[in-house]
């Protein structure tokens, strides 16, 4: 009786040790994903970003590292769209330098393919860069690059900024809505109210945004709108705040 | 399950920790290569657009 209950009892101590260290591993392949995710990948993605962006420079004239005058009357140049995946610009938000990878190119589309890029991917059908309507792009929360990582800190009146082949596009973000991922109208060339016929020159942002664990979740987005303020012809110089960036100075 | 497999492999102490670390090597690699962007693509939604 004694023996039996032993070899009970040794059977159960190795089914304990191999039950525990299966629950280690798995805690180990999960911290490894984490980790892979936010740091890897993460910085694989803005690698290539960042040639991107390079690349979109080296095809245009460079602007002139200083202060440009802001145009703020008439109607600036348009763009005409581009073919899927193409970069057409660089997406600026000084108030993200030295936190998070800012200069981000923009690319047309918003399918995994140009957004796991770390691009800033323009939804096909809304308006071009200082177009009437509603300029919109959608780009990664806490992934792939972590582009729009810090939308939470943009306030009324910081700047987003847009950098096309000849021309800055100044806007200033004018507030945000948290909304379902369904929530199309926010999007449309007046935002939240589709159909109607715009008269303003907006751009739009959305991410990924968690109602309960905030960046790291996907069941809302947060949209951040903005409209345009100025802009200024590449041949002039720069805005002011892009000569902020501790890479241009 | 560990225990197995420092009892499985030949050699002395230090041998069997350096191919440890190889073979923990190999299977990180494996996991940041294939396995994990298999998992984020198939299981993760990381989707940030609006869409209906």
């Amino acid at each position: 009786m004694r023996h039996a209950r032993d070899k009970q009892s040794d059977a159960l101590t190795i089914f304990l040790g191999v039950l525990g260290e299966l629950m280690i591993t798995v805690g180990l392949l999960i911290g490894g994903y984490i980790v892979w995710n936010v740091w890897w990948d993460s910085n694989q993605s803005a690698a290539v970003a960042a040639q991107d962006v390079k690349e979109f420079y080296q095809s245009v004239e460079a602007a002139p590292a200083q202060e440009g005058e802001v145009v703020t009357k008439g109607d600036p140049p348009v763009i005409d769209p581009v073919p899927h995946g193409e970069t057409f610009g660089v997406l600026i938000v000084p108030k993200w330098y030295g936190i998070t990878n800012n200069t981000m190119p923009l690319k047309e589309g918003t399918t995994p393919d140009v957004l796991d890029l770390a691009a800033a991917g323009h939804y096909v059908g809304t308006a071009m860069p200082g177009e009437v309507g509603n300029f919109s792009v959608a780009g990664h929360r806490r992934s792939h690059g972590n582009s729009f990582r810090r939308i939470d800190i943009l306030e009324k009146g910081d700047q987003v900024i847009v950098e096309t082949k000849d021309t800055w596009y100044i806007y200033e973000v004018t507030g945000h809505e948290i909304v379902l991922p369904t929530q199309t109208e926010v999007i449309a060339p007046v935002p939240d109210k589709p159909g109607e016929i715009p008269t303003q020159r907006l751009l739009t942002m959305t991410t990924c945004h968690s109602v309960r664990v905030g960046e790291w979740g996907n069941d809302h987005r947060w949209v951040t709108h903005a409209k345009l303020v100025g802009w200024m012809d590449r041949s002039e110089g720069m805005p002011e705040q892009v000569l902020n960036d501790p890479g241009v100075k | 399950m560990y225990a197995a497999l420092w009892k499985v492999l030949p050699g002395p102490a230090w041998l069997r920790i350096i191919m440890l670390v190889i073979l923990l090597a190999a299977v990180v690699y494996c996991l940041f290569t294939w396995v994990y962007p298999w998992i984020s693509d198939t299981f993760v939604s990381g989707d940030p657009s609006i869409e209906n």
